[in-house]
């Protein structure tokens, strides 16, 4: 590989094109139902899924070519020093939740490949550059895991999966053995299973009526990258990594940022409440360590916290094109939180370790 | 008051007895229903228990939350006779003040206290002004308690106004709030509902603060739904270490919503919910706050600058926001025991706060440890 800048972006957004599923999938088979963009009558432009105005995110960050096209995405890419770009998706979902919603199996499941074949066919054949993770049917876990196994083998190196699936649909909760499936796969084929903020919009507080849109955008933003505290403090002690030891876990969206805080806060509580009594050999920071990853992005006071957190189990991102992110500057922002970091762990964290995790 | 250990816990939870609300409250209005402490059957112990009921509900659990204050650490007592005395009566409770060498301790509720919601505005305001009365004996006591009103939220604005004013006026210094009543009872307001200006208007007039207690109510709605599979134990964990996904929302909730603007001499202050997360809340806001020119939508202040003007957080374990006190804001922060809660660093408070100190220059030290809970609550030192 190479790595002229020596940076890999490990939190990046494809921006579903306005034609992907309706080129892919068969308009006879699903006519409206087929994900489209809709412009409703003030103009605004929304995507529209089974029929139904779904999310909030994709249809008005298209203006920009780099969101939703790889040859642009990869002139950006380069004005902001960035070799290697972890994608996730957008309209779908930024865990492909919208898809987990829909009651038809059948529909979310065409709809699941259309996006994971879009991504192999129009980004990483243009450039071997993007990193491609697929996103899941959500049930059955035979049809996750076949799609999984489907995904890898045409190039996918990551699983992306909502954190909180039994808030979408009527399923079991993440941590009931049902689950195994998921686990196991992803740990067989070597792929991180990341779980990215916004999958579940119940844990994230709304903004009132009276901020105004901008605000309101700003608020949403730094809600949805909080709301991952509540998906660590469950994982970490929901007993899949000891069942799971070789797993990979990436919690994405400026994780880092209360990271060191939660490791050392779980520590301590689960001293006090007394857990090592019951099956829990590893303290959860080393538990985390072991195989566990977060994010982090311009956030300079963070990274000086990265021992609590191992700067072996970090990644950095540029979180390129949503909200929060530090594009078109990610380089001088980068460059003045990582001030004062040794080299060796800032090639631990701008790409060693994302390398290494997703097999480049 | 003296200051003598150099040590102020801004998170301490203050029992009431069992008679506090039947000596307070009409029995001829209430009668069985006045918080009281009833024999009660538990399937998990083999003898009979003590439980409070309130409103004719049996609160579960325990009949007192203070692991911390028994001889055998961590267990919840189930009949009154076993709690010890200094968990509720104020004489005694300073005896412990002393054994943990902390001077004063600001008192939050524990059950029965917080809140009183069943579906009657008055059996609630009644409820209230009793807990409030039963905690103002407190500081009638000893100045070393600073008690925390709670508010009767299902009452109008004016009558929660008046019965802050009063509570305060009984030696009451802050109120203790829910983050968000309208997920609590359907009708009530959330926090940036204009219903609550005239509170916060008096608040900032009488020079007390908002308190936000861990989840503040929240846990429920910004937490993944509980797994069933967990103990009690691992639920207990798993549910507190969460609790701080309410302060890393309402702060930016305070910030970006303008309330700070709109009332700059109000205080709100952020209890149990630790220091590390907030230099990364508080970047995330300058950034999207700079990105967003959101001056010019009526947030003309910095958010860290907001943050340092009108915001104290609460530590007591951690080391990772001491080191980033300087971008906290080392006027800002407070330190608390929770005593006798089972996080709480009693009987070995001063064993905590050598661990988390380590290396801070001796002025910045008193700052954490007395002199901004000083400030913030105008208590008379030296």
């Amino acid at each position: 590989m190479a790595l002229p800048h020596g940076v890999i972006s490990a939190d990046d957004h494809a921006c579903e094109h306005p034609e992907l599923w309706t080129r892919r999938m068969s308009r006879q088979k699903w006519g409206e139902r087929v994900p489209h963009v809709e412009t409703r009558a003030d103009g605004a432009r929304v995507w529209m899924i089974d029929g139904k105005p779904a999310g909030f995110f994709g249809a008005d960050i298209l203006e920009s070519a780099a969101a939703h096209s790889a040859g642009a995405r990869l002139e950006a890419m380069d004005r902001d020093g960035i070799d290697y770009s972890v994608l996730y998706p957008t309209a779908s979902g930024m865990s492909g939740e919208c898809f987990g919603r829909l009651d038809d199996i059948e529909l979310a499941s065409a709809c699941v490949q259309a996006y994971n074949d879009w991504l192999i066919e129009e980004w990483t054949r243009v450039s071997p550059r993007f990193v491609p993770q697929c996103i899941v049917p959500l049930w059955p876990m035979e049809r996750a895991v076949a799609e999984i196994r489907r995904a890898v083998k045409a190039g996918h190196r990551g699983v992306i999966y909502p954190a909180s699936p039994m808030e979408l649909k009527k399923v079991p909760h993440i941590n009931e053995p049902d689950y195994d499936p998921l686990w196991s796969v992803c740990q067989e084929l070597n792929v991180p299973l990341c779980f990215h903020s916004g999958a579940s919009p119940k844990i994230q507080m709304r903004p009132d009526r009276n901020f105004s849109p901008a605000a309101a955008r700003a608020f949403s933003g730094i809600v949805r990258s909080v709301s991952t505290i509540a998906v660590v403090a469950n994982f970490l002690f929901s007993k899949v990594l000891y069942r799971f030891p070789q797993l990979k876990v990436v919690f994405a969206e400026g994780s880092l940022g209360w990271a060191a805080y939660e490791m050392q806060y779980a520590d301590y509580q689960s001293a006090a409440d007394g857990l090592g009594r019951e099956g829990y050999s590893l303290k959860p920071s080393e538990l985390f360590q072991r195989q566990c990853y977060f994010t982090c992005w311009y956030d300079r006071e963070s990274l000086r916290m990265r021992r609590y957190v191992g700067s072996g189990n970090i990644l950095w991102s540029s979180h390129f094109p949503v909200e929060g992110s530090a594009w078109p500057s990610a380089r001088e922002r980068r460059d003045s939180a990582f001030a004062g970091v040794p080299e060796i762990e800032r090639r631990q964290i701008q790409w060693e370790n994302a390398a290494r995790l997703y097999s480049l | 008051m003296e200051i003598k250990f150099g040590l102020i816990s801004s998170d301490s939870h203050g029992q009431l007895g069992p008679d506090a609300y039947t000596s307070r409250m009409s029995a001829q209005k209430w009668g069985e229903r006045i918080p009281h402490v009833i024999e009660a059957r538990d399937e998990k112990f083999p003898h009979p228990v003590e439980r409070w009921m309130v409103h004719g509900e049996v609160q579960g659990g325990n009949v007192c939350n203070c692991p911390t204050a028994m001889s055998e650490r961590g267990y919840y007592p189930q009949r009154w006779e076993e709690v010890p005395r200094e968990v509720y009566d104020p004489a005694q409770r300073l005896l412990a003040l002393d054994r943990d060498r902390v001077d004063a301790e600001v008192l939050f509720p524990n059950g029965p206290g917080g809140t009183f919601f069943y579906d009657d505005p008055a059996f609630e305001l009644d409820c209230v002004k009793a807990y409030n009365d039963g905690m103002a004996e407190y500081r009638q006591a000893s100045d070393r308690f600073i008690p925390l009103a709670v508010i009767p939220y299902m009452s109008p604005i004016e009558t929660i106004v008046a019965e802050v004013e009063r509570a305060v006026q009984a030696g009451h210094l802050g109120i203790n709030m829910l983050a968000d009543p309208s997920t609590a009872v359907q009708g009530l307001k959330n926090l940036g509902d204009a219903f609550w200006h005239p509170l916060w208007s008096a608040c900032q007039e009488l020079g007390i603060g908002i308190h936000l207690h861990a989840s503040a109510g929240l846990a429920g709605k910004l937490s993944l739904p509980q797994w069933k599979g967990f103990s009690r134990r691992q639920a207990h964990c798993v549910s507190t270490l969460r609790n701080f996904c309410t302060a890393t929302q309402i702060v930016p909730y305070l910030i970006f919503s303008g309330m700070l603007e709109k009332f700059p001499g109000l205080n709100w202050v952020f209890a149990e919910t630790g220091l590390g997360w907030v230099s990364s809340v508080l970047e995330a806001c300058e950034q999207a706050w700079e990105k967003n020119r959101l001056w010019n939508e009526g947030i003309k202040t910095r958010p860290s600058e907001l943050f340092r003007r009108q915001i104290y957080v609460d530590f007591w374990f951690e080391t990772v926001g001491i080191e980033l006190r300087d971008f906290i804001g080392v006027d800002r922060i407070l330190w608390e025991s929770d005593f006798p809660h089972i996080t709480s660093t009693y009987p070995d408070s001063w064993d905590a706060v050598e661990h988390s100190l380590q290396g801070v220059a001796p002025a910045d030290r008193e700052k954490v440890l007395f002199r901004n809970a000083a400030r913030l609550y105008r208590l008379q030192i030296d």
